[in-house]
């Protein structure tokens, strides 16, 4: 039963989005219907995952995976593999995750997008992509977990590009695309060696077999580099990151859906998912944990120095899931799917109330021209209060007892561990500080000067009640696990995660976590409340401070430029050194030179041919000649 | 020896070939270049019949017939087509008769 | 004796007119050595038991093409060689050397050749250049090249109105 809901969860969302998108074929269709088919699907595929959670529940522990097939999709070569689905706790906890928080989202978009004319579009599009999400996670080999991977990046692409008919999100969603490419190619490299070294995709053999690879072997740890290729390019990672700031150019939805709480935890859900075979490998492991410290770290400093609202929150975004892809690094995988969910929870909230700014102040995106909003728009208000509260890690919110959870479990997982630490608290604070700067500027202080131009209006219910569902998550979503107490995470995941090393922190470790958690995240609000919200000729004072520096962190350590510089010039040097010095002797020689070779030798040979009749005498002279002095040889012989 | 070894007539046949070849090649008005041309068919002549009389068998006899009556066909063509380009106000040249030429 | 006193004669005869046909500038001249050249040919076929040919030779050759040819150099007018200068003058030593070079290769040849009865004095022949035995012969084992040579003859004349009437519509006549 569990597995028949399956399909039909799956199912439900594409064929919204195709009947969102064949019909009618001209014209705009009225909203209501779109609305019907658009958020329906998404609420119904919620409420039949609910029905299998609850079923799941019912469940002995060790019997809560359900695989079913469709059928046989190829068999080539003794490699087979099946349209095939899997649910079990850890697919189960995407499932939720992305069809209520898809839910809450799509409901919000009803009334975010409504003065845009492609209404249709969107509705498909953010269809298409919850089925791509739904068959990335709910995939039982690997074949279909990487068409999923590219479905998801395509519906990336077509959302990021939205709005196409500007040419910075167009450029976006190019980008997006090509560096998400790169991650599929090191997918598919994986997928080959374990075709080559085990014979079969399904997750089952793959996972039972993984053993075959030989511990600590070059196999195994190319197979793990080569997977974590593509997480981190899907899930923006150092240094296939710098796409997810430039896709803020989509709209706020999709920037909350897709690159808040689902798509960019993909890489998340996959290194978890093949936590067997990152098991084998210890050096693949740690250059996970340390590619994890290196971006939260880097991407909380440049986080810091944003003035867009979204791109303050896509930073943010980077440095979260660096968190994660550390934790998963260092062989903590609940607790990464721990932080997963309540990032999911407080990400969103984050960006829908930033969405209910936009709307409210007729699209208006920079710091810079923000202030006082708390009396505008209270709704906004207390989620984003909510939002970052959480994200910093306050005590008693969602964020508090995730984060706690990823830094105390690290401190428990050897010396590497302890740098992860040491890394993840300083960058907490960092979180902080910027995401309340973020909250002081927007929402406290005077109203920005010459006020606003719109006067800002609060959003309807469309958009508030989805807002605030979230904030109440954000708020309570931690409970689930708390130290000391229950672990209900870790017990729902234990099925899936079987023979996982066991990492716990000892007692005191917790404490001293739990405490220095606690003043950091406090500290961190002191230190923004300080610099940015009490009083503001200070702030303007220190904007001016080390102009230099706060360029190069607001650029994002000019990486762009880098890659522009050493890539793309590159290749674009090669190719115009090739087409210009290359191709016309090269290739164009190849097909010359035979030419030249038969222009020539018709030349010399029309030299016999001078129409002189005196000429051809001689030449027949010269042939019985030749024909002689060979006879007369033969006989004198 | 009383008689003339075959060996001096085809000696005689090869002296009269060479001549005439030396005239083929030297000589630019055409007419004297078929004149020439003549020469060595009759040198072939001469070393048919001598060799006819050798095997005592008449076809080389009957061969050199036959060769006088190529000769002569070839003779009226070839003249009238000397007589043909000097119609053509063209000059009595075999070098200048190189339209054939490439 | 007689006979080689025959053959001494006539072969320097046809020797030199030879040379003279073709070292002569004036075409009449070279036309009238080359009579002198055939009626020396003409006594070496005789003194070859080819009476037939021979005459046929005096008939054919020298009597009707040489004939033509001398109509046709009357016709021309006397045109000296022209003026332009020999394209292929430097081309001329090659023509010695080709000479030369198949002169040697005779020598050579003869010299060799080991075929019977190469260098000594002829045999008794029969009859077999008497005029019925040739007439038998072309109408016996020759059938064929003779019937051959009569079709030669036939292309040979359509050529020769074919170029002869061209030749009257360039000059605008018919």
């Amino acid at each position: 039963m569990a597995t028949t809901l399956g399909w039909i969860i799956l199912a439900l969302p594409l064929l919204g989005c195709l009947a969102l998108a064949l019909f009618p074929r001209h014209g705009e269709p009225p909203k209501g219907p779109v609305i019907a088919i658009g958020v329906g699907s998404i609420l119904i595929a919620f409420v039949l995952s609910a029905v299998v959670f609850a079923s799941m529940l019912a469940e002995d522990p060790s019997e809560r995976l359900h695989v079913d097939s469709l059928y046989e999709w190829i068999d080539i070569g003794g490699v087979s593999v099946d349209l095939a689905i899997r649910i079990d706790t850890l697919s189960m906890m995407m499932m939720l995750i992305i069809t209520g928080v898809g839910f809450l989202i799509h409901l919000y978009s009803v009334e975010y997008m409504d003065h845009d004319r492609d209404y249709r579009r969107f509705f498909a599009e953010m269809n298409f992509f919850v089925f791509s999400m739904l068959l990335l996670v709910m995939a039982e080999n690997f074949v279909f977990l990487i068409v999923g991977w590219g479905f998801v990046g395509i519906a990336s692409y077509l959302l990021i590009g939205y709005y196409y008919q500007q040419a910075d999100a167009v450029r976006s969603a190019k980008k997006a695309f090509v560096m998400n490419v790169i991650g599929d190619v090191g997918m598919v490299l994986a997928a080959f060696l374990l075709v080559r070294e085990l014979g079969t995709l399904d997750y089952s053999e793959v996972f039972a077999r993984a053993g075959e690879l030989g511990p600590e072997s070059g196999t195994a740890l190319a197979v793990c580099l080569l997977l974590f290729v593509g997480a981190a390019a899907k899930s923006g990672q150092m240094p296939l990151h710098s796409w997810l700031p430039d896709a803020m150019t989509g709209p706020t939805p999709v920037s909350a859906l897709i690159h808040a709480a689902t798509m960019v935890t993909a890489g998340v859900y996959l290194i978890v998912r093949c936590y067997t075979l990152f098991d084998l490998s210890s050096l693949a492991g740690d250059t996970v944990a340390v590619v994890g410290m290196v971006t939260l770290f880097l991407a909380a400093t440049v986080a810091l120095m944003q003035v867009d609202i979204k791109r303050v929150l896509a930073w943010s975004t980077v440095s979260q899931i660096g968190y994660m892809v550390m934790a998963a690094g260092l062989g903590l995988y609940a607790s990464a799917m721990f932080h997963l969910m309540t990032h999911a929870f407080f990400k969103a909230t984050l960006f829908l109330a930033a969405g209910a700014v936009i709307h409210a102040l007729g699209g208006e995106q920079s710091l810079d021209r923000m202030g006082g909003l708390r009396r505008h728009l209270r709704v906004a208000y207390f989620a984003m209060g909510a939002g970052c509260l959480a994200i910093a890690g306050f005590p008693g919110f969602s964020g508090f007892f995730s984060k706690d959870e990823i830094l105390a479990y690290s401190l428990a997982a050897g010396t590497l561990g302890t740098i992860g630490y040491v890394v993840g608290t300083v960058a907490a604070l960092l979180t902080a500080i910027y995401m309340f700067r973020l909250l002081f500027r927007a929402f406290f202080g005077p109203d920005p000067d010459g006020g606003y131009a719109h006067a800002p209006h609060p959003s309807r219910w469309w958009m508030a009640v989805p807002l605030s569902i979230l904030a109440v998550l954000a708020v309570v979503g931690g409970w689930i696990q708390v130290p000391f107490g229950w672990h209900l995470i870790d017990d729902w995941l234990a099925p899936a995660l079987v023979g996982a090393p066991e990492i716990s922190p000892s007692h005191t470790q917790e404490v001293v976590s739990l405490i220095i958690g606690s003043i950091v995240a406090v500290a961190g609000i002191a230190i923004a409340w300080y610099l940015f919200g009490a009083d503001r000729e200070r702030r303007l004072r220190l904007a001016g401070v080390a102009a230099g520096p706060r360029r190069v962190l607001e650029d994002g350590y000019e990486l762009d430029e880098i890659y522009d510089e050493a890539l793309i010039g590159t290749t674009r040097d090669l190719g115009d050194a090739l087409t210009r010095d290359f191709e016309p002797k090269g290739a164009g020689g190849i097909i010359s030179a035979p030419v030249a070779i038969v222009r020539g030798s018709a030349r010399v040979l029309r030299a016999a041919e001078s129409g002189l009749v005196r000429t051809y005498a001689f030449a027949l002279i010269a042939g019985v000649g030749a024909a002689g002095i060979v006879i007369v040889l033969a006989v004198v012989r | 020896m009383t008689g003339v070894p075959l060996a001096f007539y085809i000696g005689l046949s090869a002296a009269m070939f060479l001549i005439g070849m030396l005239g083929v090649m030297i000589r630019r008005n055409p007419l004297l270049l078929l004149l020439a041309v003549e020469l060595m068919l009759n040198s072939a002549n001469v070393a048919l019949v001598g060799f006819s009389r050798h095997w005592d068998d008449s076809a080389g006899q009957i061969f050199a017939l036959v060769v006088m009556v190529v000769a002569a066909a070839e003779v009226v063509i070839g003249l009238g087509l000397v007589v043909a380009t000097f119609r053509q106000r063209i000059e009595l040249d075999v070098d200048q008769l190189s339209t054939l030429k490439g | 004796m007689g006979e080689r006193i025959t053959f001494a004669i006539a072969a320097a005869t046809a020797l030199v007119c030879s040379i003279a046909v073709i070292s002569v500038r004036d075409a009449f001249r070279a036309a009238v050595a080359l009579i002198g050249a055939l009626l020396s040919v003409a006594v070496i076929f005789v003194l070859l038991s080819a009476p037939f040919v021979a005459m046929i030779q005096v008939v054919v050759y020298a009597g009707a093409i040489v004939v033509l040819f001398l109509f046709v150099i009357a016709y021309l007018g006397e045109r000296r060689t022209v003026g332009a200068p020999d394209r292929l003058a430097r081309w001329q030593f090659l023509s010695w050397v080709a000479v030369l070079t198949l002169g040697a290769l005779a020598v050579i040849a003869f010299f060799n050749s080991d075929l019977a009865g190469f260098r000594d004095d002829p045999r008794p022949t029969g009859n077999i250049g008497d005029p019925d035995a040739i007439g038998a012969a072309f109408l016996d084992r020759y059938l064929i090249p003779f019937e051959v040579t009569s079709l030669v003859l036939l292309v040979a004349a359509v050529g020769a109105v074919l170029l002869a009437r061209r030749a009257v519509q360039r000059e605008g006549g018919r």
